[in-house]
């Protein structure tokens, strides 16, 4: 059919309107929205009124207290230890899960099926109430939290790995499969290597997550400096928390730069 | 139609069809049939050809005409739905996988876009080729290859010119210069029989007739058998002892070169 009229090309809408299906879904999701802000008793007064309590802790918290600074110093390391070895732990067994956990790498489509119903489970439970049960399994302290880490960094980056060696190029592979090599072989020299940046960018984001989680699994007795962070709280030793806060803020930071000059300098 | 009123003549004594029985067909497709899924029409209706050792065989024919499916089918990448093929004297059409790898080893593919491994250096990938004979994880990467394998790829990329760049990663090569790595790869195979998929279609004019001219000589240096598509005319009179070519999935032209000229060969392209 065609689209012009007397001569002059006639132009589409600029915006297609709403069916009424649609229309009922948007008024859905609103009226959902203003009934949550009621249910988180969202107010805007509670927020003002509060601000005055934000001021006598920050007057409290400043200058920070450096009585406990080497503590904190080794809460802090053992914190960055459990990101780190979580991680590094994490990404070594989500290779060959991913291998599993990818459509094209997949031996037998019910191998594919458990890798990804374990990477969601792993995905799927927050680190917090992993560490709750490593806790549990393995006592208090920083190994229940590195097994959480672990297990986070699995669910994270297997989900990540497997989908990068979904989409690597066809064409290596081929010319691989053309030859007469092995299904390990196209694995190792064309799967891999092509999915390789991204198994480096999605690992050093895990790093930098696991960094931030690994502070607040102190909180339920796993291991690093969240438990310092809560004994300051609970005692209303606001200088003390300020001090674990800025070295947790320094932390993260530090990790973040690091993993963004790796990247730059590893892709 | 070119099936009703055919514009080429079979060159039957020294052509294809009559060589099907000819125990030194080195390659034999005989009727074979492909429809990809979700199209109504075949991409290969019953063509038949064979190469015999030592040839040179140029496949011509428009887009879509099925030249590269054709190749694949012959390596068994791409499975076809009647007809058989017979490379190196064995059918493909009831071997097992782990046969079927052992034959590809014995045959070479060049692709039309290289199909290298990008963030891997040339002689990783050239050593790649070795895979036709050697397994384990030494030939997956230069640094961990043994000694001789690292030799046998250098002298490899020193035949097709590359030797200095041995370390450079392949996506910072030129195409031509990644083609030529390609080559060399395919060479390290040491196989007995070449298919190559536009080899050339992909680099300027210059590269294209400097590599087809290389790779050639280095098939012919090797006595290799060669079956090569290409939509360049002059590659098909000067590189080829034959040409087949291929129009709707059929074979319509199977002629020796000498008795071809360049009018003859683009009638193939004007339908």
């Amino acid at each position: 059919m065609s689209n012009n009229i007397n001569g002059a090309t006639k132009l589409p809408p600029r915006l297609r309107g709403p069916r009424a299906i649609e229309f009922i879904a948007y008024v859905l999701a609103i009226a959902f929205f203003i009934v949550s802000l009621s249910g988180t008793e969202w107010s805007m007064i509670a927020f003002v009124e509060g601000i005055p309590n934000l001021m006598t802790f920050l007057s409290e918290a400043f200058p920070p207290s450096l009585t406990r600074l080497q503590q904190t110093g080794s809460a802090l390391l053992e914190t960055f230890q459990m990101a780190l070895v979580g991680t590094v732990m994490g990404v070594l067994i989500s290779l060959p899960l991913a291998i599993f956990a990818a459509k094209n790498l997949a031996p037998h489509w019910s191998v594919y099926q458990l890798s990804r119903g374990l990477i969601a489970l792993a995905r799927t439970v927050p680190d917090l109430i992993w560490a709750l049960i490593f806790v549990i399994m393995v006592g208090l302290g920083p190994f229940a939290g590195t097994l959480a880490i672990m297990v986070d960094t699995l669910g994270f980056c297997a989900r990540f790995f497997a989908e990068s060696m979904e989409e690597a190029d066809p064409g290596p592979q081929e010319a691989l499969t053309a030859m007469g090599a092995s299904p390990t072989s196209k694995i190792f020299c064309a799967v891999i290597p092509d999915a390789m940046p991204s198994f480096i960018n999605v690992s050093l984001f895990a790093l930098e997550k696991a960094t931030r989680s690994s502070v607040i699994l102190g909180l339920v007795g796993a291991g690093g400096i969240g438990i310092e962070l809560k004994v300051s709280m609970d005692m209303f030793e606001y200088s003390q928390a300020a001090t674990i806060i800025l070295s947790i803020f320094i932390l993260v930071i530090i990790v973040e730069q690091l993993s963004g000059g790796l990247r730059r300098k590893i892709l | 139609m070119l099936n009703a009123t055919p514009l080429y003549e079979k060159h039957e004594p020294e052509g294809s069809v009559s060589c099907l029985c000819k125990d030194d067909a080195e390659l034999l497709v005989s009727n074979i049939a492909k429809t990809y899924k979700g199209s109504d029409k075949p991409i290969l209706n019953g063509a038949s050809f064979a190469v015999a050792h030592g040839e040179a065989v140029a496949l011509m024919g428009a887009n879509g005409a099925g030249k590269s499916t054709l190749m694949r089918c012959c390596m068994g990448l791409v499975p076809f739905d009647q007809g058989t093929v017979s490379v190196l004297k064995q059918s493909i059409n009831d071997l097992s996988p782990k046969a079927l790898r052992q034959l590809r080893a014995k045959c070479g593919f060049v692709f039309q876009k290289h199909n290298l491994v990008p963030r891997l250096s040339a002689l990783s990938n050239v050593i790649h080729g070795c895979q036709s004979r050697e397994q384990g994880m030494r030939t997956w990467h230069q640094a961990i290859a043994k000694n001789a394998i690292r030799q046998q790829a250098m002298h490899y990329l020193d035949m097709v010119g590359l030797a200095d760049y041995a370390l450079r990663r392949v996506d910072q090569l030129s195409g031509g210069q990644s083609q030529r790595v390609a080559i060399a790869r395919t060479l390290m195979q040491k196989p007995i029989l070449v298919f190559a998929d536009e080899p050339v279609a992909s680099l300027d004019p210059n590269a294209g007739e400097d590599v087809m001219a290389l790779f050639v000589s280095l098939i012919k240096e090797h006595n290799l058998t060669l079956l090569f598509s290409s939509h360049h005319i002059s590659h098909a009179l000067t590189y080829s002892d034959r040409v087949i070519g291929l129009h709707s999935g059929q074979v319509v032209l199977d002629q020796a070169v000498h008795r071809l000229n360049e009018d003859k060969l683009r009638g193939l392209y004007e339908q």
